[in-house]
């Protein structure tokens, strides 16, 4: 347990002093901010660049606008930055061999797990949270109505960034390099893509966590319908975890 | 009691047999040195002795506890300097030091007194700085100081000198001869003379077995030629020389002594 702590602090002092959290923090703060600007905006921004004399008829913006940017931006631009981030946490250790000393000093391997994983997640709710919580601010500010189901919509995506961070972590014990481990969860994803085409697996596949925010918000699907995703993406979470650890045991250094 | 013993011991690397039973043993409080040529395997069998690879045969014991392969409980007694020691960049010497003292469960009064203590050993006191800024002796040091932060019985030192410049070869050596008596200390190199200036067994390696171990003294003696050097103050030489060709004796061999170069080295830095 000593050992854990010793490397959970020496974690977060690495996503300091590498510059991870400031970088975390600002690409979320941005995205926390432009998702209510630009749905409040965007007529305006679309008149500028109508030639004069034109007009256009847009429907005044709502939340539900708003929200449509938060759950295309994280997924899309957020998620991507969190796994570019994430994707070196075990490639410098390999790289630069730094793990042989502090493993023959006595640290249990799976103290190097947890504590990586510990470290990403916390890092990766604190950034997101701060997004949402800023995008809530300045959406209530706008237009000051509620969205229903908004914080569960919210939830699911949170855990499918977390179950992303455990994947990319296994990549992270299978591979040495961090462009390999980037290769690996981005093919986990493309696959969930694909495998969506599949009608009959749609309703299991994790990724309606992230790609059916909107229809929750709208009300045309139900929480129920995310409960078996929900657990397909926990059980994948929880198999990375375990799968990472029984693979990191075995490894050569 | 012995150190280390190992009996059989065998590692492949795919079709590559690198170790093929090796068998040596390492005396409580000697400084062995481990002598090899680049790829004999002398990296391999240290990362086998602290449980880093898995032999394919054979057993290594450390103070009389079998190393197991992961996790190996021996690594208490041990320290370990591997050839290029690398740290986390972003951190001090003093905040490495630390968390290597917390890893090892050490408590923070101790942890602090024996960084103090250690830095000064190895000459990196008020080194504010952080890792990634250090030269390779630095670096070395440091490796030093973390390999001796737990008080180890053992200290595996994997080529300390083979990276360095003359000045910092001569600083680990120093190091570690300070050591002598209170650890046992198994370092390998390919520099001899090293060796001899330290080293007081060694074991030689090649091609994945020890083909010549033992005491320096006695080796020397087993191996030593009858041969003398004599060294005369310069005026003298001339009268040496007719000396010898009086009583018709003729040398063998004769050199003109050239100073060293790293001799010279030392002395102009």
């Amino acid at each position: 347990m000593r050992g854990m702590t010793a490397f959970l602090k020496k974690e977060f002092c690495e996503m300091i002093r590498t510059y991870k959290i400031l970088i975390l923090g600002s690409v979320f703060f941005l995205l926390g901010v432009i998702g209510p600007l630009t749905a409040k905006y965007m007529p305006e921004i679309m008149e500028q660049f109508l030639p004069q004399g034109m007009t256009l008829a847009l429907e005044a913006p709502k939340a539900l606008d708003s929200w449509m940017q938060f759950f295309k931006n994280v997924p899309q631009m957020g998620l991507i930055i969190v796994v570019i981030v994430f994707s070196g946490m075990m490639a410098s250790e390999w790289s630069k061999g730094t793990l042989v000393l502090v493993l023959t000093k006595g640290l249990a391997r799976r103290s190097v797990i947890m504590a990586k994983f510990l470290t990403a997640t916390l890092l990766w709710s604190g950034a997101y949270w701060l997004c949402f919580g800023i995008s809530y601010g300045y959406t209530r500010f706008f237009w000051d109505e509620r969205t229903p189901r908004l914080g569960a919509a919210a939830a699911f995506v949170w855990l499918f960034g977390v179950m992303l961070i455990a994947v990319t972590l296994l990549g992270g014990v299978l591979f040495r390099g961090s462009y390999t481990v980037l290769l690996f969860t981005g093919f986990l994803v493309v696959m969930m893509f694909i495998i969506n085409i599949l009608p009959s697996a749609q309703k299991y596949n994790p990724i309606m966590l992230v790609s059916s925010s909107m229809e929750l918000l709208e009300g045309i699907k139900r929480i129920e319908d995310f409960m078996a995703p929900t657990l397909i993406t926990g059980g994948l979470l929880i198999a990375s975890l375990i799968g990472s650890a029984a693979i990191f045991d075995k490894k050569q250094l | 009691m012995e150190a280390l013993r190992i009996e059989g011991l065998k590692k492949k690397f795919g079709e590559t047999e690198v170790i093929r039973e090796l068998s040596f043993s390492v005396p409580e409080h000697s400084v062995f040195g481990f002598i090899g040529k680049n790829g004999a395997g002398k990296t391999t069998t240290m990362k086998m002795i602290l449980g880093l690879l898995k032999p394919d045969a054979g057993k290594i014991q450390v103070f009389g506890e079998s190393v197991s392969y992961g996790e190996t409980k021996t690594n208490r007694f041990t320290g370990y300097l591997p050839d290029v020691p690398e740290f986390y960049s972003y951190m001090t010497a003093s905040e490495y030091l630390r968390l290597c003292g917390e890893i090892a469960g050490l408590a923070s009064g101790e942890i602090r007194r024996r960084s103090a203590e250690l830095l000064e050993l190895v000459g990196l006191t008020d080194n504010k700085k952080r890792v990634g800024g250090y030269s390779r002796g630095m670096k070395q040091r440091l490796g030093i100081a973390q390999a001796l932060l737990g008080n180890p019985r053992l200290l595996i030192c994997d080529e300390p000198t083979s990276a360095l410049d003359p000045v910092g070869r001569k600083e680990i050596l120093d190091i570690l001869f300070k050591l002598k008596g209170r650890t046992t200390v198994i370092f390998s190199t390919h520099i001899l003379t090293d060796v001899e200036r330290i080293c007081d067994r060694v074991g030689v390696l090649s091609e994945g077995r020890i083909v010549l171990s033992g005491e320096m003294e006695a080796l020397k003696k087993q191996y030593a030629q009858d041969k003398v050097m004599m060294e005369f103050p310069k005026e003298k030489q001339e009268e040496v020389l007719a000396v010898l060709k009086a009583q018709h004796l003729e040398p063998l061999h004769t050199e003109v002594v050239e100073p060293s170069l790293e001799k010279l080295f030392l002395e102009v830095i």
